[in-house]
């Protein structure tokens, strides 16, 4: 029995030629409503190999350049066209949502590093980084409180990258969107994923590097321009 | 019938640091379908934790060659 291997969602049907799949299948649709699924018929799911990896990225390469909004698919093979059908009519507002924040864009990474290597204690900010938590009278606070200050702490500490913060401003021009994937396996503190105007990755670049020295206790790495994969969320 | 697990230690032997960016971006990003119409997941869950350390050892790589 046959399977469905999906490579993306877009916004509509492209006209040209899409070319093969991994497997050398030709590319079809599943459509439902204004949401269009690019599929290709299998009879095993493929393995996760590097190779079929690098495929996968390369067919969605292509129907970025014929779909103004695409939302990358993660690697996955489906039962059949009308469950599919049926995810996608159940999932079509959030789909519609995101293919009107990546339509004309494309994603860059930044991942960001520990400046002294995998040996290096983690780094933790300062309360005083961290406006309205004043991190030195906690003590003075009540248990209920305190434990809620902390909390509060906790969640500001988890959605930034501090070190950051002098770079942001810089970029502002360029990013649309951002998420943040903190990390937990020293070096690798964090990874952002900024959503930019499709043609603009060079800029992003230029702008990443010649702000560095804005940068303390970091290092980075930009990665890009891919398929907006981090903002593919539903 | 499954997806044979991914080696994640060819991946670290690659030490291919857009390979480590395409593993991360298409076996953890992207759209999800949810529910149980999706198949061919099976042994990538492994990956996901073994991820950052792959990216860890990109960085150290890129070290070596700076």
């Amino acid at each position: 029995m046959s399977r469905l291997y999906l490579y993306a969602i877009v916004g509509h049907q492209p006209v040209s030629p899409l070319g093969a799949g991994l497997a050398g299948e030709p590319l079809s649709f599943v459509a439902a409503g204004d949401v269009v699924a690019v599929v290709g018929e299998m009879e095993d799911p493929p393995p996760a190999t590097p190779e079929a990896i690098r495929g996968h990225d390369e067919v969605v390469r292509r129907l970025a350049e014929f779909s103004d909004a695409i939302l990358p698919a993660r690697f996955a093979t489906v039962q059949d066209a009308p469950a599919l059908m049926e995810w996608l009519a159940a999932t079509a507002v959030g789909l519609g949502e995101a293919l009107r924040l990546v339509a004309g864009r494309e994603q860059m990474t930044l991942h960001v590093y520990d400046m002294g290597g995998p040996d290096m204690a983690p780094h933790t900010p300062p309360p005083s980084a961290y406006p309205g938590e004043p991190g030195a009278r906690l003590e003075a606070l009540g248990p209920g409180a305190r434990y809620l200050a902390e909390r509060r702490r906790h969640w500001r500490q988890k959605e930034r990258v501090p070190e950051l913060e002098p770079l942001r401003p810089r970029l502002d021009a360029l990013v649309t969107a951002e998420r943040v994937e903190l990390r937990a396996t020293p070096p690798l503190r964090a990874s952002v994923y900024h959503l930019i105007e499709r043609g603009r990755s060079a800029e992003y670049r230029d702008a990443v590097e010649a702000n560095l020295d804005l940068v303390a206790g970091v290092r980075l790495r930009v990665s890009g321009p891919w398929a907006p994969y981090a903002f593919a969320a539903v | 019938m499954s997806a044979k697990p991914l080696d994640t230690r060819a991946l670290l032997d690659e030490a291919d640091a857009s390979l480590l960016d395409l593993v991360d971006n298409v076996l953890t990003k992207g759209v999800v379908i949810d529910g149980e119409i999706i198949l061919g997941l099976a042994g990538v869950d492994l990956i996901y934790l073994r991820l950052g350390v792959i990216l860890c050892a990109a960085d150290r790589i890129l070290k070596r060659l700076e």
